[in-house]
């Protein structure tokens, strides 16, 4: 129903902090946005700003085209959820929920169809009764999401609203968010740390560092992607293993060359090194773990010697030093390995690992960005 | 002073490691003194900058200006009733024809006599109707400095609010050019229970402050540089006058005072001795004590827990006038304890519990105990009872003994939470009245002292002899002015030293 | 070995117990005692002046009788008075004052907190003078001592805002935010949300500003200035334990403490909870 806009918005603290540089960003009308990145990035400020609990230093917040840097919170036609649910703790469930529609004059008789019509949808009609001491995390959470949504708001924040739920509740609590948007149908801005979260509820993933704008992206773009190197590490799990190398260019043809192997550049990739004609030069190459393979010793292998070996249940995550003593993670699938090659995986182990030149990503050593973008 | 790194640190023997953290202690003090005159240096080049920056400001306003702004410089809140905004220019034009009725009507007359005070003191007139002598009051100082310094707040407060009509002024401006509308009365009326709520419910407390704690303040400051006493009232004797720094030479002149007894130095100093060894007293004792007892009745296994901390806290509700009192008269002279001594025949003599300096002193000492104890028992359970368990369980996991876990865990985490408390506690010992003046009224009498002003006891705190300066025979108001200030700049000096040199005063946003 | 060990610790631990019991029945009495002694006091009718007794020789009422023929009852009434008014207006001005300082977050905050905090290092008393001779112009000394207790009072009650501010920080300011976005004004947001979680610090701080009075002396004997019907029940039993008058009166202040402390003990007693709440929620923190 609305979109939101944002103009090279600042937000610099009182001791002369930037806690967001310059943001610029156009989210659509029902659009579901992912701001994620580490800690004290400078996601939840803006957020804060876009609700009306920060004030805006510098720059414009639109909703649906109207300017509303000097609008109250109440005024912008959002609805929030807050990280640790921020229930009132002196009102029963049903009184939590009924909040705002009372303080907007609602009669009584709609307040009652629109609570009871939420909880229902929420699963807590039992327990409107209740004051939110008495209930557990997940049940708290769907309360405050109950609270939002009755709101019938042009935009939905929510800040790591998971963030206090175990894994389990976690991952069951994201499945329902994303039937919570399907029934909404409205715009969505979400805020979390967790990368998994934003891969898989975002149409499009914001990626902040210190405050400035990493990279916007669909999960697909960002992953496949990344433009830099801090989205390549911060996106995917394990992170992604990257070796200071060189690039050679041999004709049209071109190799990276990490610890002696010499592996040629293969696929989309080495058409788009082409097309940008890059030069020969040191690298920063990126592989992601379950891009790398197990192979045998030989010209397109890099030896390394098997540290720990950690059993995931599907897969093994292996992590090894490579001669020059740095670390690489190779993930490798349970059910490609028999009996006698898992025994064989001890530390101190010695392994050969490859990869394909299509799996690989190409960052500048002194800019960190992605040579192909 | 060599610095350590923290390998180096950790290779020093302990008498190494205390001698180096005794010496940073110290060495950090004139760091923070340092950098407290640096913040102030800061805060005037602040200031300097900032009035060339409005008044620039209030200049290209003026120049910028339409009509109506300009002639907003001359009638406040011209500008707003001009552009619609009623309520705020009726405000600020009601604010101005009051305030220059009262500088016609007293407050110029005020001010032109504060440099001297009043010049004409009362004086005998002969009344030829009736044949006598009678008395004609003129001038009062008093009243001078007083509406002095109302006038004083009153004309800061003027310019002030004319400045914030300036700006108010070149914002309407803005926001019209902008194409936008101004705010409504009725807008401003709402953000007072919303946007501005904040100034809504400090405007309150905040006058109330204003006039009953800042102005008296700034008066009596003020007092500290005229010769302001019984015998120059300002008004019904002898006017009084500005007699600049001479008061704090007679403060601080190691002359002996009138009446032959000692220099007021001397006394001052004696005083402060005591007022600081009693702070330090009544505070230590209090705090250790009073976790002790709450240790005791927080300990697994002791029954009628509940029991134990009603009876004392208890004693909190009673006024203490009334156990101060009491107990005071149980020990004196002819009080309960010494009669009953007698009585049984323990004692021949009554014990000198008020008449004698060390008697008195450690006898004050002992009550305050009893009087402190139940409120630092309360306060200390609570944050003992915070103090996370694992903690303990691990530490006796690691061996550690009773004793042990209470100077390795107990005591480190109660003095870090307990901080900024203890350092309140010192310095309202300092300026603690109630517990002196109603124990002792400071007796002893303290006859070497007592030559200087009023009769000083051995027992007097600085606060309660600037109480009996001012209550006394001669009433030196002025002395007790620079008493007061005294008192002050030690409060202050003690409470910017530990700020600067503890590292546990925390951020405040830390709580939140 | 072990063994032994277990044992040995298990009979330490009951001695040390024992030990804790009989100091704490130790300082219960010496704790109590004064208050028992004053009690008993107030019933002794075979003379007025100190003894070295306790128990009275002959039991009474007369003491209470004097007390109700003396000035006693006005004195009460005037500090009834102070202390039922500043209950209610010092607990408007404090909550005020710290509510704002906790949750709003405006440009003279800080200097306005560091400004009080250096206010409050001037020893009160020196204001005294002044703050007579003001009201002594306003006409509230001496028998209207009583409206001019209540003005200063309240008006610099303000600066005593530390321990409830310390409870209203710990109340999440999410709450504030949610109560916001869901559509309350700030006044909203401090009546319905704030408010009904702040018991404890409001009845804290009404009983504080109530028993407050009680032992107000210092200002309160300074504006009455030697006018009896000015008088609150400190400045009123002070005058009776003077030297001249103790003799004769000694018995009667026993009685008066006793008049004046049973109501606010078991006042206080029945708040209990939320008082050890504000101590322990807001005053260490401050």
């Amino acid at each position: 129903m609305a979109s939101v806009k944002l103009t090279k918005v600042k937000k610099i603290y009182d001791n002369n902090v930037v806690a967001v540089h310059d943001f610029d960003l156009d989210i659509h009308d029902k659009e579901f946005v992912v701001f994620v990145g580490p800690s004290g990035c400078g996601k939840s400020t803006t957020l804060r700003m876009i609700a009306g609990l920060e004030d805006i230093s510098e720059g414009t917040v639109e909703i649906d085209g109207e300017v509303v840097n000097d609008l109250q919170p109440k005024d912008r036609g959002i609805a929030m959820v807050f990280q640790n649910y921020a229930l009132y703790p002196h009102m029963t469930v049903y009184d939590n929920i009924a909040f705002s529609l009372r303080l907007n004059k609602v009669p009584e008789d709609v307040v009652y169809e629109k609570v009871t019509k939420a909880a229902g949808v929420l699963g807590i009609t039992e327990y409107l009764m209740r004051k939110p001491r008495a209930l557990s995390g997940g049940q708290r959470q769907r309360v405050a999401i109950g609270r939002a949504m009755v709101r019938d708001s042009k935009v939905f924040l929510m800040d790591e609203p998971l963030s206090n739920l175990d894994a389990k509740l976690r991952n069951q609590m994201r499945a329902e968010i994303i039937l919570l948007r399907q029934k909404l149908d409205t715009t969505f801005i979400y805020v979390t740390h967790d990368q998994t979260e934003a891969m898989t509820l975002g149409d499009r993933i914001v990626i902040m560092k210190d405050g400035y704008i990493m990279q916007v992206g669909t999960p697909t773009e960002v992953f496949e992607m990344p433009e830099n190197l801090f989205v390549a590490e911060f996106i995917g799990a394990p992170k992604m293993n990257i070796v200071k190398t060189n690039l050679v260019k041999e004709g049209s043809q071109y190799f990276v060359t990490p610890f002696g192997a010499k592996i040629p550049v293969t696929g989309e990739k080495g058409k788009l090194l082409a097309e940008k004609n890059v030069q020969s030069q040191e690298i920063l190459l990126g592989v992601r773990p379950e891009h790398m393979v197990l192979g045998s010793e030989g010209q397109t292998s890099i030896p390394c010697k098997l540290v720990v070996n950690e059993m995931m249940g599907s897969e093994f995550h292996l992590h090894a030093d490579t001669a020059d003593g740095s670390r690489l993670i190779v993930r490798v699938p349970t059910i490609d390995l028999d009996k006698e090659g898992r025994s064989a995986l001890v530390g101190g182990h010695d392994l050969h690992v490859t990869f394909e030149g299509k799996a690989m990503h190409f960052f500048d050593p002194s800019t960190e960005k992605n040579l192909l973008v | 002073m060599k610095q350590y790194s923290d390998l180096e640190y950790l290779r020093l023997s302990k008498g190494q490691k205390f001698t180096y953290k005794l010496t940073s202690f110290f060495t950090a003090i004139p760091r923070g003194i340092g950098h407290f005159f640096a913040n102030i240096g800061l805060y005037i080049k602040k200031g300097v900058t900032g009035v060339g920056s409005e008044l620039k400001d209030i200049g290209s306003t003026f120049v910028n200006g339409d009509w109506k702004t300009k002639t907003s410089f001359v009638v406040m809140g011209f500008g707003n009733l001009a552009r619609g905004q009623i309520l705020r220019g009726l405000l600020f034009l009601f604010f101005e024809v009051v305030f220059i009725a009262y500088m016609i009507f007293g407050g110029a007359h005020w001010m032109s006599m504060v440099p001297s005070l009043g010049k004409v003191g009362p004086s005998n007139e002969y009344d030829p109707v009736l044949d006598i002598y009678t008395t004609v009051y003129n001038d009062n100082s008093f009243k001078i400095l007083l509406y002095g310094v109302l006038t004083i707040f009153f004309i800061v407060a003027f310019i002030y609010t004319w400045r914030v009509n300036v700006r108010q002024n070149k914002i309407m401006e803005q926001i019209l050019r902008s194409g936008k509308k101004l705010k409504a009365d009725k807008d401003d009326l709402r953000s007072m229970v919303d946007e501005n709520f904040h100034a809504t419910l400090l405007a309150l407390p905040m006058t109330g402050i204003l006039v009953f704690t800042v102005m008296p303040i700034v008066f009596m400051i003020l007092v500290a540089f005229t010769n302001y006493d019984g015998s120059h009232n300002g008004y019904s004797n002898n006017l009084f006058t500005w007699v600049g720094l001479d008061n704090f030479n007679t403060l601080f002149s190691w002359t002996g005072g009138a009446g032959g007894g000692q220099s007021y130095s001397a006394t001052f100093g004696e005083i402060l001795a005591w007022t600081l060894i009693w702070a330090f007293l009544a505070t230590f004792t209090n705090y250790f004590l009073g976790m002790f007892v709450a240790m005791m009745i927080n300990k697994k296994g002791i029954h009628l827990k509940k029991v134990w901390r009603t009876v004392l806290v208890m004693t909190i509700a009673i006024p203490q006038f009334i156990s101060l009192l009491y107990v005071s008269k149980m020990f004196a002279r002819n009080g309960l304890i010494n009669l009953s001594l007698m009585d049984l025949g323990w004692i021949k003599q009554p014990l000198p519990f008020w008449e004698d300096a060390t008697w008195a002193r450690v006898t004050v000492v002992l009550i305050n105990i009893w009087i402190g104890i139940p409120h630092l028992m309360l306060i200390t359970t609570g944050i003992l009872m915070n103090i996370p368990a694992d903690l303990y369980e691990s530490a006796r996991i690691d061996g550690a003994n009773a004793w042990q876990q209470y100077r390795k865990i107990t005591l480190p985490y109660m003095l870090f939470i307990t901080g900024p408390y203890l350092l309140t506690s010192f310095t309202g010992n300092m300026n603690n009245f109630n517990v002196i003046y109603l124990l002792t009224g400071g007796a002893p009498t303290n006859p070497a002292a007592s030559g200087a002003a009023g009769s000083v006891g051995y027992t007097d705190l600085l606060i309660t002899w600037l109480f009996k300066i001012t209550t006394g025979a001669d009433s030196q108001y002025y002395l007790a002015s620079v008493v007061g200030i005294m008192v002050f700049v030690v409060v202050a000096f003690i409470s910017l030293v530990v700020y600067n040199v503890l590292p546990s005063i925390k951020n405040e946003e830390d709580y939140q | 070995m072990n063994q032994k060990r277990h044992m040995g610790l298990k009979a330490l631990n009951r001695a040390s117990n024992t030990a804790i019991y009989i100091l704490l029945i130790i300082i219960s009495v010496v704790w109590l005692i004064p208050f028992v002694f004053i009690l008993l006091q107030s019933f002794r009718v075979e003379s007025t002046y100190q003894v070295g007794y306790v128990i009275p020789h002959q039991w009474g009422w007369q003491n209470y009788i004097n007390l109700w023929n003396s000035d006693f009852k006005r004195w009460y009434l005037n500090t009834f008075i102070i202390a039922l008014a500043s209950a209610v207006l010092v607990t408007v001005i404090q909550l005020c004052m710290s509510y704002t300082l906790s949750r709003f977050r405006f440009k003279l905050r800080g200097p306005l907190m560091r400004f009080m905090l250096i206010l409050g290092m001037f020893p009160g008393m020196l204001t005294m003078i002044i703050l007579y001779r003001v009201l002594s112009d306003l006409g509230l000394t001496q028998a209207n001592a009583v409206p001019g207790l209540i003005l200063v009072g309240v008006a610099s009650s303000g600066m005593g805002y530390y321990v409830s501010k310390g409870f209203f920080d710990t109340i999440p300011k999410s709450l504030d935010e949610a109560a916001r976005v869901d559509g309350a004004t700030r006044f909203q947001v401090l009546y319905k949300i704030i408010l009904p979680l702040s018991k404890p610090i409001v009845i804290y701080t009404i009983l504080t500003a109530f028993m407050g009075p009680w032992g107000d002396y210092v200002f309160a004997r300074y504006v009455a200035m030697g006018t009896s019907a000015g008088y609150n029940v400190a400045v009123g039993m002070y005058s009776w334990l003077t030297n001249d008058q103790i003799a004769r009166m000694y018995t009667t202040f026993c009685a008066g403490g006793v008049i004046v402390a049973v109501p606010v003990t078991i006042l206080f007693l029945c708040l209990q909870k939320y008082y050890v709440e504000g101590v322990t929620g807001g005053a260490v923190k401050g």
